[in-house]
């Protein structure tokens, strides 16, 4: 009787324990990219980049869960028309100087089969803190040949209205839109 | 006479007319607003985006016969991918070999309209010294009247964003294939300000 219980409870950690995959992940910020697309005057398709980003993932793939923090310096914004990166910093749009960098916090992550599908969470942009979901496009895992290691990532996608942030430069006057798309490379190399 | 003076008016005023609709109209790019964004998979997982940020052209436009042609290049050495040893390494021989080809160029005659919205422009593209066809899709395309900046000199604007795609090797860009994918997509912002 004893021994059936001891069996079951071995069984049940040695069960726990294959079921929990638990492992950090490090941003490659060189595969790591937030683009955002804006409508210019109904006309074409403004795109921008932030260069400069930092964070970590955790994800369990046996338990289908996760958690992720990226830093994202608001002053690396690139459109590659300099003096539109300046008003995109100043206080109309980023305000880079007093809010140096965005935020994205998230720890609901949903799995399809074995591959992240979203990631729920929060991203923090002008100091104001509203809930934001990531679809994923696409979601891999590879051995990296150059770094030996496991690398996880992929394309996710979500659309904010800027203004739920205070950041509403335009949009009455101008016509410039509140809906901004979000593009985002992420690569994360395992620790 | 008088009828074949009244004939001959009729048939200046006619040619005339016809001049005036059918004539095309240019538009110089706006380097503020014309971007070519590419896209490459990365080891089939993620999404590897860089740009080209100069860009110089004109475009002629006739809205009426439905016919335009572009002329475009682009600075290859002006690539922008957000990551500066990326962008030595794709500017490098074994990559764009920008000082080799410092441009690439799109030209395009052939325009083609569903109704009166632009749809596609079918021409050449010539990337580290190879030409091949290409067709941009218009994926949208409209004029405004942009009195933004200053209302006394309203000019036109026309322009939209294109997509296309190319394998890459049949420009003879071979290196990292397969890690990096060989298919490219284009996504291209073009906004041109009537002349």
């Amino acid at each position: 009787m004893n021994k059936t219980l001891v069996a079951a409870a071995i069984l049940a950690t040695a069960g726990a324990a294959a079921h929990a995959e638990l492992a950090t992940y490090a941003i490659d910020p060189t595969h790591t990219f937030v683009t955002f697309e804006a409508n210019h005057f109904g006309t074409s398709t403004l795109r921008g980049r932030f260069d400069k980003k930092e964070g970590s993932v955790t994800l369990d793939k046996a338990a289908k869960s996760g958690k992720a923090e990226i830093t994202i310096d608001a002053g690396s914004v690139d459109t590659g028309v300099a003096p539109l990166d300046t008003h995109l910093k100043s206080k109309d749009f980023f305000n880079a100087e007093q809010f140096a960098t965005a935020k994205f916090t998230a720890n609901k992550f949903a799995f399809n089969g074995d591959k992240v599908s979203e990631v729920a969470g929060t991203l923090t942009l002008l100091g104001k803190t509203q809930p934001v979901t990531l679809k994923a496009t696409n979601f891999n895992c590879y051995m990296s040949p150059m770094l030996k290691r496991e690398v996880c990532g992929g394309d996710f996608e979500t659309t904010i209205a800027r203004s739920a942030y205070g950041m509403s430069f335009g949009i009455a006057d101008w016509g410039l839109p509140d809906n901004i798309r979000l593009l985002i490379q992420i690569e994360a190399i395992k620790q | 006479m008088q009828l074949l003076k009244t004939l001959g008016l009729g048939l200046v005023a006619l040619a005339c007319s016809v001049a005036a609709s059918a004539a095309p109209q240019r538009f110089a790019l706006d380097p503020e607003n014309t971007h070519v964004h590419w896209e490459l998979k990365h080891f089939g997982t993620s999404t590897l985006r860089g740009r080209f940020d100069t860009i110089n052209g004109s475009i002629t436009l006739d809205r009426e016969a439905h016919s335009g042609s572009a002329s475009i290049s682009i600075d290859t050495a002006s690539l922008s991918t957000g990551t500066r040893i990326f962008d030595g390494v794709v500017r490098g021989p074994q990559l764009l070999a920008t000082s080799e080809h410092p441009s690439a160029y799109f030209v395009a005659s052939r325009f083609t309209f569903e109704g009166e919205r632009l749809v596609s422009v079918a021409g050449e593209f010539t990337l580290r010294g190879n030409s091949r066809p290409l067709t941009l899709k218009a994926m949208r395309f409209a004029c405004r009247n942009d009195t933004a900046t200053d209302p006394t000199t309203a000019r036109e604007v026309c322009g939209g964003d294109f997509e296309a795609e190319f394998n890459r090797s049949d420009f003879g860009i071979t290196h990292s294939l397969p890690f990096v994918g060989d298919a490219v997509r284009l996504v291209v912002q073009i906004e041109g300000v009537r002349q």
